[in-house]
């Protein structure tokens, strides 16, 4: 069973977000899509989650095209971590969890729900922090409720946004991890939006690298990752070297602290504009 | 499955010994649940006996007996035996059940539209009047007064308000569907048009005669006064449909509020329906219930603050429970207001922020963490 991503394309009016992109995540795999702010990897996840409506292309879980699936019963199937959680009103943690119940429930929820919601804080060891409001929870406790709120789902495919961006490094290793043990134990297909390359290396079973709406290159991250690929996309010299049998990243700094830099080359006519503080270092 | 995938040490020690309260835990998101149920069934039968305790308020020495009496009688048909249980009745039955109707289910309709408003657009700011619908309903009743004449329950004036009220919130959601409904677009579009309303209402009060001027300002107050049975009737039927169907999106409303437009996609609601067909509902329970009683503010704001310090935020719980809550505080407005400058009455309108905003200010003081 596999998430299948064919020839996809999303424009916002006139703007092509995403350009023919095509991926598979396979059953159980964690996938991490790598690439410059902009280049389409929110955009993506949130195609799939029908967040966004695409312009054309086909998506498939198991040979099932989700575009037949209705909003309630697509939301069975796959879930969705945003970045941030919206903080107006604050729930309890528990309760932030029975969200991911909405799919399943009618009126209100039953005993199979609640059942579901207490595995889901107990896999993320919430079960402490389950009548704290979520607003007095730190940034890595809220991140696991999201997560936790996505797991009550139970779904077949998951998807999570920028999961890391906002933590510190503990947290971070820590919600890749469990991504990663998510996606193995219980058979999800993962798909992890990330900054981080040398974490993308460590903890994805693929990766794809994302610019300008295309997927420039898919595979295992020691086999995909290439001085020339990273420069290409994120416009930045590298060096590689093998760590714990993991490949890493070193980005070229000259000794005056500027880097490396490269306009990347050829960029496509949907590329986003380079950041006027990499195209200064470039010049 | 029993893995537990928080590795960090520090904050997974819980997983162990929790363990085995497992079961324990479940029963307790059900025994919340259960408790929320009864204090909402508690909140409703206080609220109904303190509605027909405030029936004895008024002249004539009529006893919370005599008025219980009534209703009794009324529901199972008795007939009064005696002249004196004739004026009983009747003062009872056609002045203080309409008003103290009115109040309560005026006040349940605000304090469930200002739940839906501030559920819907995540925003503990706004009230059912967000869109602008009490200054064009103050323009459309204040067109009443001036061109057409009638008292403060005349067909036109109710017709103005009712009128004017959902238009500016046809127009407000209307220009919002261009941008996705997007909340922060409806509160924008919502201040445009309660200034412009304003202002167009100042102008008509500019050229209104004395006595003209005096209705308008009245009818701003808001109060039960000029209560008749009609309208609680209309009122109680808008409810007795709009509650059930409130109840069964509550869930979606949930989704919307807490996790956002786009998670709440994601959780297979579909946003941008919900929130068009909640709005609806709350703009008609809004206009509907002003132009019966003019512009009654507060309830509608702190109505569903109270219920949800009292209840919690589950808009399962919240949107009943905010509907018992906006009814009490009404009916006690009104109460006091008859009694406070006996035999003067004060608008219920007026007693409500008076007594409403130092519960608020007090309430928001004790809890302690900001909104």
């Amino acid at each position: 069973m596999s998430l299948e991503i064919r020839d996809l394309s999303v424009a916002y009016g006139r703007r092509t977000i995403l350009d023919g992109v095509d991926l598979v995540v396979e059953r159980g795999r964690l996938l991490g899509l790598l690439g410059p702010n902009g280049s389409g990897k929110s955009t993506l996840i949130k195609t799939v989650a029908r967040i966004v409506k695409p312009r054309s292309g086909t998506l498939e879980w198991d040979g099932l095209p989700l575009d037949r699936l209705s909003r309630r019963d697509l939301a069975r199937v796959v879930a969705y971590v945003p970045q941030a959680i919206d903080q107006s009103f604050s729930l309890s943690v528990r309760e932030a969890v029975v969200l991911g119940r909405t799919p399943h429930f009618g009126a209100r929820p039953r005993r199979r729900d609640w059942a579901k919601v207490d595995l889901a804080l107990e896999q993320l060891g919430l079960v402490e922090l389950a009548d704290r409001p979520v607003s007095e929870l730190s940034g890595g406790q809220a991140q696991r409720v999201l997560v936790a709120r996505a797991l009550a789902q139970e779904p077949q495919v998951l998807l999570l946004d920028e999961p890391t961006s906002a933590l510190d490094l503990r947290y971070q290793l820590q919600t890749l991890h469990l991504a990663h043990t998510i996606a193995a134990e219980q058979g999800v297909a993962t798909v992890v939006s990330i900054h981080d390359l040398n974490h993308a290396a460590r903890f994805c079973d693929e990766v794809a690298f994302l610019s300008g709406g295309r997927v420039l290159a898919a595979g295992e991250p020691g086999e995909v990752y290439g001085a020339d690929l990273v420069r290409d996309v994120y416009g930045v010299g590298v060096d590689l070297s093998v760590y714990d049998g993991f490949t890493e990243v070193h980005p070229q700094v000259k000794p005056d602290r500027t880097t490396r830099a490269v306009v990347p080359q050829a960029a496509p006519q949907t590329a986003p504009q380079v950041a006027p503080e990499l195209a200064k270092v470039a010049s | 499955m029993s893995t537990t995938v928080a590795p960090d040490a520090a904050e997974a020690h819980s997983a162990g010994p929790e363990e085995a309260s497992d079961t324990g835990g479940r029963r307790l998101g059900q025994r919340q649940d259960l408790l929320r149920t009864l204090l909402l069934a508690g909140g409703t039968v206080l609220t109904l006996l303190i509605t027909v305790w405030t029936l004895r308020i008024g002249a004539g020495g009529i006893t919370t007996a005599d008025a219980a009496q009534t209703l009794w009688d009324k529901l199972t048909g008795g007939l009064p035996a005696t002249p004196e249980e004739l004026r009983i009745q009747t003062t009872v039955w056609e002045l203080r059940v309409p008003r103290a109707g009115l109040a309560l289910l005026g006040g349940a309709a605000l304090a469930i539209a200002g739940t839906l408003f501030q559920g819907l657009l995540r925003n503990p700011l706004v009230s059912p009047f967000t869109l602008g619908i009490a200054p064009a309903a103050a323009f459309g009743a204040s067109m009443a007064i001036l061109f057409a004449g009638g008292g403060t329950s005349s067909a036109s004036l109710v017709g103005g308000a009712l009128i004017s009220g959902i238009l500016c919130a046809a127009v407000v959601v209307g220009l919002a569907a261009t941008k996705q409904m997007q909340p922060t677009t409806l509160i924008l579009l919502g201040i445009a048009l309660t200034q412009l309303f304003t202002a167009l209402t100042a102008g008509l009060q500019y050229i209104a005669n004395e006595e003209a001027l005096a209705a308008i300002v009245r009818w701003t107050w808001g109060t039960v006064n000029g209560a008749v049975w009609y309208q609680v009737v209309t009122v109680a039927a808008m409810l007795a449909v709009a509650l059930p169907f409130i109840q069964w999106r509550s869930s979606s409303v949930n989704a919307i509020a807490f996790a956002g437009d786009d998670a709440a996609r994601s959780l297979g609601v579909p946003v941008t329906r919900v929130r068009l067909e909640l709005i609806f509902v709350a703009v008609l329970l809004t206009a509907v219930t002003i132009s019966f009683t003019g512009i009654i503010g507060f309830v509608g704001l702190v109505g569903p603050h109270i219920a949800r310090l009292l209840i919690g935020p589950n808009h399962r719980f919240l949107l009943p429970f905010s509907a018992v809550v906006g009814g009490l505080l009404l009916v006690l407005a009104d109460a006091v207001g008859r009694v406070v400058l006996a035999p003067a009455l004060v608008p219920a309108g007026i007693v409500d922020a008076l007594i409403g905003a130092p519960v608020f200010l007090y309430l928001i003081l004790v809890r302690k963490k900001a909104f």
